[in-house]
């Protein structure tokens, strides 16, 4: 997986470098943001309350 | 003399293109292989989500939890410092608090937390309402009154404002702002004080004026201790009387309690950590006046 996708990208070594920082950055912003948001309230860590009669 | 070893190499049998033909090229990955690897990789992949989501959990909730506390903060400081209420207040305004859910409408402080400790307290108790700050169970008595001023807050990330509940010691301050009064909550005596509470605890200073609910009330409030651990069901905890369920002695003969309430232990919802105090001493808000129980450690 992480080899195929080295091999596709494209331009020379310092490029591809670039390219690779970015699409981790952007795979960590779509889970900090998007995903882990959207995730948290479905897991059982953070209920602090108790029913109001 | 010293024979020549180099020359008793066979230089047809180490050849260079061979040689390097060997090592650099291996043979081509069989389908077997390619698949191991894959699902090597989405296991590494997985690990490295769930340590990053640990990380979101943990210090990113909280960053995004102090930009609403802040703005929260700001609002009811711009609320507060807006409509000014004529001296001496009213002895009913504090009835009349602006509660808006989502919004903040007093501050609480534990000075035992340390002086940078403090938090404002929205309306409402739903994870929008608790990623802001500590909420205040809707319905519940307000700062000052008789019943049970209920309020929840996250131990674990979102600013985690009740993250150390559980060092709560009994005749622990509990200090919450309004815009017109100081109210000072004191822990009330732990499960296994009550009994030599007289003799012990309350000689000690902070202490004046707290003996065990059930002394001075009743058995209706026997249950009514500084800290309890109960399952997440037990509702009945942020009743007006603790652990009375339907009806409820008459307004005037319960006693003005506040209960905070977590979750337990840390990381888990499977309890929830209560911890309920007695009001003990409140003041009217003057310029510059802080109540000194605020400098209390």
């Amino acid at each position: 997986m992480y080899g195929w996708i080295w091999r596709h990208l494209p331009g020379p070594l310092y490029l591809r470098i670039a390219e690779a920082v970015v699409l981790v950055l952007g795979v960590v912003a779509l889970l900090m943001f998007v995903v882990f948001p959207w995730a948290e309230p479905k897991l059982p860590f953070n209920n602090v309350t108790t029913p109001t009669n | 003399m010293i024979p020549r070893v180099e020359d008793d190499y066979d230089d047809d049998y180490y050849d260079d293109e061979y040689y390097e033909e060997e090592e650099n090229t291996p043979p081509p990955d069989g389908p077997l292989r390619k698949t191991v690897r894959a699902v090597g990789e989405l296991l590494i992949t997985a690990g490295l989500v769930v340590l990053l989501f640990v990380v979101y959990e943990v210090y990113v909730t909280d960053l995004i939890s102090a930009g609403m506390q802040e703005d929260a903060t700001l609002a009811l400081d711009k609320e507060w410092g807006s409509n000014t209420v004529a001296e001496p207040p009213d002895p009913q305004r504090h009835q009349k608090l602006n509660l808006i859910e989502g919004k903040a409408f007093a501050k609480i402080y534990i000075p035992v937390f340390g002086p940078d400790w403090g938090f404002s307290i929205v309306e409402g108790t739903t994870d929008k309402h608790l990623e802001i700050g500590p909420g205040h169970y809707i319905g519940t008595a307000l700062p000052g009154d008789n019943g049970n001023f209920a309020v929840a807050g996250h131990r674990v990330g979102k600013g985690a404002p009740f993250n150390d509940l559980d060092l709560l010691s009994s005749c622990n301050a509990i200090v919450v702002e309004t815009q017109t009064e100081w109210f000072v909550y004191r822990v009330l005596p732990m499960r296994d004080e009550v009994a030599g509470w007289a003799e012990g605890k309350a000689k000690s200073q902070p202490c004046q004026g707290i003996a065990p609910l059930s002394t001075t009330l009743g058995e209706a409030y026997s249950k009514t201790v500084g800290q309890e651990i109960v399952a997440p069901t037990q509702g009945e905890v942020i009743s007006p009387v603790p652990h009375v369920v339907g009806q409820q002695p008459p307004l005037e003969k319960q006693a003005k309690l506040m209960t905070l309430t977590t979750c337990h232990p840390r990381f888990s919802d499977r309890q929830r950590l209560i911890v309920h105090a007695v009001m003990t001493q409140s003041y009217p808000k003057k310029d510059g006046f802080v109540p000194p129980e605020m400098k209390e450690q």
